[in-house]
């Protein structure tokens, strides 16, 4: 199926929806005339509007109109939802679900038997265009689908396949691995700030170094402990911070953070 | 060439051991000396072949090359005891923790105008020959003379020379390594026991653990870093255990004893040079005789002893 002539439908219009459509209209992989989105107010589907994309407050037209189908809901709402949708849903549609917490098994038991399923989990910064996404496919979607949905969202960032039980560890690692890059950016900061730097500048400075940091890891393809070494002087000021850093149990404390989100992660899935 | 020890403790022993085992010197060609006889060690390196004696002066005159194998604090003793049999001819090497070149070539100086000295920071591996040794030369050093004693040093282990403002570090790092090394032994070894294990296999199979990661270390390209997450499938159980490790700041405890071992090496030093080492740091025996063969050493106090003769007194 060629993108050019793709369908493509989100119910629900939040965040991650945006996120992923702002990805796709950039790279040009989808006209805007080709989206359409349903929520049930405006206050998001303004910003949809702007960007060409048709809006509707009926997720049923949203599945008559579009091949390929994100959902993207709020986890309690989503079994409503496809409870509606579910007479419209036929074995051409393609059904790919952002929904926090709900599994492919959940998915396919909601919706028609052959429909082609599948399960996504990205994270905030598809909104800029370096996401991380990992999906999983349903017992109908085949090689097509995967390669389609691969294509489309590289547009958005990383983007792999995965089987299902790496998307709650998807969620600890990079879900909500975000924050935990937030919260060191603002800790980098703040320690700036004491030693007597401005705060605006010290907070981008340290959105810089996480960047060009996170850049050579990408580009070199070095083991992260190596560019460490590199970094580090004998006897200078790098290893004596990071020496403070293992003092606090850094990396213990960043592992019991993933374990945690991914626990919590697998918990929500089964509410 | 014959090579001496002044000392006859565990760094002569293991370094006697060594050379002897390597082949590059007959155990006939070896001497050591220490007024102490009763140390186990000496008994250990008489049934090697090497000559002991109670001393100092005749090690001096039998050897080429010279090791101080004693504790820091006698080395100011023996320096004023050999000092009058060091000839241009001799290459002292001090083995001892923190005492720096030029304050045993100051010493030296007295007696002999261009001392051969070399600093070396070895550790006890040497008695298996996987020693890990530094040096730094003296300024009346050549470098054929560094060669030599990279050379024997190579025989047992690993030997590069250094900066000497590096030694102490080396200290803390592979000097003192090895005792952390057998922490962690005997502590996996508990591991093991706790999960099941008799003690000897869990004492055999973690020492061999050890010794092989160690080698793969050594013989690979790779980052630790790296060479850790090959072991660690996902979810696995290794995964789980480096979490405990890391969850009890490992890592931070090891380079916080690096650290701690460094520092006391120089504090050592200092306090050396500041002549406040007390008597309790010295065996009461070894000063008796010390005392008896060099008279123009003097005593301060009772609780604190000059190092250096009242001729070369510091400003």
């Amino acid at each position: 199926m060629e993108a050019a002539e793709l369908w493509v439908g989100f119910v629900g219009a939040g965040r991650m929806a945006g996120g992923l459509v702002r990805g796709l209209l950039q790279a040009g992989k989808v006209p805007a005339s080709n989206v359409l989105a349903s929520a049930p107010s405006d206050k998001n589907l303004d910003a949809w509007r702007e960007l060409g994309c048709r809006t509707t407050h009926c997720n049923l037209e949203v599945v008559h109109r579009s091949t390929l189908v994100f959902l993207a809901t709020k986890p309690h709402v989503l079994p409503g939802v496809l409870e509606e949708i579910r007479p419209a849903v036929g074995s051409h549609h393609i059904v790919v679900s952002l929904v926090a917490g709900v599994t492919i098994q959940t998915l396919q038991r909601l919706l028609p038997p052959s429909t082609k399923v599948l399960r996504i989990m990205p994270n905030l910064p598809c909104v800029v265009q370096a996401g991380a996404m990992v999906f999983s496919r349903g017992s109908n979607a085949g090689d097509a689908e995967s390669a389609l949905l691969q294509n489309l969202l590289s547009s958005c960032g990383l983007c792999e396949e995965v089987p299902e039980s790496y998307i709650d560890i998807h969620t600890g690692l990079s879900g909500s691995g975000v924050a935990y890059v937030y919260l060191f950016a603002e800790a980098l900061a703040e320690g700036a700030v004491k030693m007597g730097m401005p705060g605006a500048l010290a907070s981008r400075i340290a959105a810089q170094t996480l960047l060009g940091a996170a850049k050579m890891l990408l580009e070199t393809g070095e083991h992260p402990a190596k560019l460490r070494g590199d970094v580090c002087t004998p006897g200078g000021t790098t290893i004596y911070a990071l020496h403070q850093l293992e003092k606090g149990a850094l990396r213990a404390t960043v592992m019991d953070a993933v374990e945690a989100a991914t626990n919590r992660a697998c918990d929500m899935a089964k509410d | 060439m014959s090579v001496g020890f002044i000392g006859a403790g565990q760094l002569a022993f293991a370094l006697a051991r060594g050379f002897t085992a390597a082949g590059v010197l007959a155990a006939h060609k070896i001497t050591a000396s220490s007024p102490d006889t009763d140390l186990p060690t000496v008994s250990g390196l008489r049934k090697m072949g090497v000559n002991f004696t109670v001393s100092n002066k005749d090690t001096v005159k039998s050897s080429d090359v010279l090791f101080l194998a004693v504790k820091p604090p006698i080395i100011p003793f023996i320096l004023e005891e050999v000092g009058p049999d060091i000839e241009a001819r001799h290459i002292v090497v001090s083995c001892a923790a923190g005492v720096t070149i030029s304050s045993i070539e100051k010493k030296l100086s007295t007696f002999c105008p261009t001392p051969k000295v070399i600093r070396c920071m070895t550790n006890t591996p040497v008695i298996v020959r996987e020693g890990a040794t530094v040096y730094a030369t003296g300024t009346h050093a050549d470098v054929e003379d560094g060669k030599l004693l990279e050379q024997l040093m190579a025989s047992v282990g690993f030997c590069t020379e250094v900066e000497e403002d590096l030694i102490d570090a080396v200290t803390g790092l592979s000097g003192s390594g090895p005792a952390y090394a057998f922490t962690a032994l005997d502590a996996l070894a508990d591991g093991g026991v706790k999960m099941g294990l008799p003690r000897r296999l869990a004492v055999r199979l973690g020492a061999q653990a050890l010794l092989g990661a160690a080698k793969m270390l050594l013989e690979s390209e790779q980052h630790p870093g790296q060479l850790k997450d090959n072991v660690c499938s996902p979810g696995g159980a290794t995964i789980h255990a480096l979490h405990f490790l890391e969850s009890g700041g490992f890592r931070s405890l090891l380079i916080n004893a690096v650290e701690a071992s460094c520092i006391r090496t120089r504090e050592l030093q200092h306090l050396a040079d500041q002549e406040k080492i007390s008597l309790a740091a010295i065996k009461k025996t070894l000063l008796d005789k010390v005392k008896l063969e060099s008279p123009s050493l003097s005593v301060a106090s009772a609780s604190k002893v000059s190092l250096f003769t009242s001729k070369s007194k510091k400003n």
